[in-house]
């Protein structure tokens, strides 16, 4: 009984791997689907396009903060951190290697700012303020995972315009 | 030929200078790290950068490979939740997700009932949670939202959120009154499969 | 270290000459065309459409239960895969990273078709009866297992269909399902047990 119902099963297999007569007409309406779309070179946002755009936009865009460009993936950010007795400060994170010299901030009577261009995805940042002390920045969510003892924040590019 | 895409795989981390900010030990474990990743087709980038993060807070070698091997781990599991078609993005968010306390089952169901890219959804879930909202009452308010909400509707409701818990408000409750608030805008009174009936329209006061 | 993730042995070949009839041996591979049409040649997808049309198709027949709405998934999935084709991590396996779409795609359908297979069953439950009274009206056996993979529950039809007729390894059905290995086999072996018991109330006419 075993055999024949494994038996069983096997022509039951062999049934499902018989190709499937599928209309042929798919394969055009496939296309004439996505050729009504943009062609594919302008969905995609190569990092050339990128650097180019931020070149072009930065000075209109520093005297808009938080401005959110509806079409585009990328988004332009400004961070902001209060420290009127910081001597120095500058946003680290997985946007810039963590690397302190990357993105130092600019201040008028002890408002810090800095403005970056982020692609697409979830970022963990911090100040370091005075090239010792860490902050997280209180307006932003908490990165929740503080690994390595200090803490830091997170901002999120959704890749979608809003 | 496979041991030419062996060699090819190992030399992905060996060839990344940003590496070289960890000490020798350090750097050699972070590596094989990454060129594990890599070979199983995850995303190498989160994962160095977690590493610099290590490295510019002058944490212990160890604890930065500690660190670095926790997020593939969960780099993988986020790719089996999300399906091989998950970019880089979403896998990160999902891992905060899943750090956050989402279980991968519900990572499936987001990638059921949104269409990507899912970074933003999964990103508001951890961050709830960062605020104090009990994983399940942010997972069910994310995947109640989740069908007909824009990135940007769902960062309102967070920040909608958040506002109220600074205000005192307790955090599970904070959530649900936002999410019954913000249906009446956001979707229709229909239910989609797979999505927690959404409640039903109430006139305005 | 050990890190989830799917093993290295492809199952989509760049060339499918072993699978599809009578395509010339030398076709370009599937990394070579998603190149193409990432540079801008959109007309390289549709070699890539021709390629997998069948072989896709078979899976969402039969997941599916009905044609049009298995046509209908497969569409949708080439299109969306082309719109979404920059989250394509390894051109070279495109075809696995298509699967993915495709089984999700045919997860939302399923809602659909499942009222109408619902209907489909009754008709079957009821035939079967009439069957026992007049023996000249035995069932088709190929409508018999039709009848009987309708019956399944989605979750193990999904994983019967992607084992054993689409012939993918566990951990890849893992990754392309969110499921675990062991959860997928538990699922396969009930949908073996199943078929068998649908099949032989079929016979008993």
């Amino acid at each position: 009984m075993f055999e024949r119902e494994d038996e069983t099963v096997e022509r039951v297999i062999q049934h499902l791997r018989r190709p499937a007569a599928i209309d042929p007409g798919l394969d055009a309406r496939v296309m004439r689907a996505i050729t009504q779309a943009p062609p594919y070179r302008r969905r995609v946002w190569p990092l050339w396009s990128l650097l180019a755009a931020a070149a072009v936009l930065a000075v209109v865009l520093i005297a808009r903060p938080w401005n959110r460009n509806a079409t585009s993936k990328a988004d332009t950010l400004q961070f902001v951190l209060v420290a009127p007795q910081a001597a120095s400060v500058a946003l680290v994170g997985d946007f810039n290697d963590w690397d302190p010299a990357r993105s130092p901030m600019q201040t008028a009577q002890g408002v810090w700012a800095t403005v970056l261009r982020l692609a697409p995805g979830r970022y963990r940042y911090a100040f370091l303020v005075n090239g010792v002390e860490w902050r997280a920045d209180p307006g932003a969510p908490a990165a929740k995972d503080d690994e390595f003892g200090t803490p830091s924040s997170v901002v999120t590019v959704g890749g979608r315009g809003s | 030929m496979i041991l030419a895409a062996l060699l090819l795989v190992t030399q992905v981390a060996a060839q990344d200078p940003r590496l070289e900010r960890l000490d020798p030990d350090t750097r050699s474990a972070v590596a094989a790290v990454v060129d594990s990743a890599h070979g199983i087709g995850l995303p190498v980038e989160p994962i160095i950068q977690r590493a610099l993060e290590g490295a510019t807070k002058g944490a212990p070698g160890l604890r930065i490979v500690a660190a670095v091997r926790r997020l593939a781990v969960d780099l993988g599991t986020a790719r089996t939740a999300l399906g091989t078609s998950a970019s880089e993005p979403e896998l990160e968010a999902a891992v905060a997700a899943l750090r956050a306390g989402a279980t991968p089952h519900v990572l499936a169901h987001l990638r059921d009932v949104r269409r990507p890219p899912l970074t933003m959804a999964l990103s508001v879930l951890a961050d709830l949670v960062a605020s104090g909202v009990p994983a399940d009452s942010a997972a069910a308010a994310v995947l109640a939202l989740a069908p007909k909400a824009g990135d940007a509707d769902l960062v309102e409701f967070r920040r909608a959120v958040e506002r109220d818990i600074a205000l005192g408000a307790p955090p599970g409750a904070a959530t649900s009154v936002r999410l019954n608030a913000g249906a009446l805008d956001v979707t229709n009174s229909s239910g989609t499969p797979g999505n927690p009936g959404t409640p039903r329209r109430r006139p305005r006061p | 270290m050990a890190l989830r993730g799917v093993t290295g042995r492809a199952r989509f070949p760049c060339d499918v000459a072993t699978y599809a009839m009578g395509i010339d041996k030398v076709e370009p591979s599937d990394a070579d065309l998603v190149r193409r049409v990432r540079t801008g040649d959109t007309g390289a997808y549709g070699a890539l459409v021709s390629r997998y049309r069948d072989r896709l198709g078979r899976y969402a027949v039969h997941m599916i239960g009905d044609r049009e709405d298995a046509e209908e998934a497969l569409q949708d999935s080439f299109v969306r895969a082309y719109r979404s084709l920059a989250r394509c991590d390894d051109p070279a396996r495109f075809g696995a990273w298509l699967y993915g779409i495709l089984v999700n795609r045919c997860r939302t359908t399923g809602a659909r078709a499942a009222r109408r297979r619902r209907m489909f069953v009754h008709d079957a439950q009821a035939l079967d009866g009439a069957a026992h009274t007049d023996r000249a009206d035995q069932l088709d056996w190929t409508d018999a297992v039709d009848r009987a993979l309708a019956r399944l529950a989605p979750d193990y039809r999904e994983a019967f269909l992607l084992k054993h007729v689409e012939d993918l390894e566990y951990e890849e059905i893992a990754e392309l399902t969110g499921a675990g290995v062991s959860a997928l086999k538990m699922r396969v072996k009930r949908a073996r047990e199943q078929l068998q018991k649908y099949l032989r109330e079929a016979e008993h006419v």
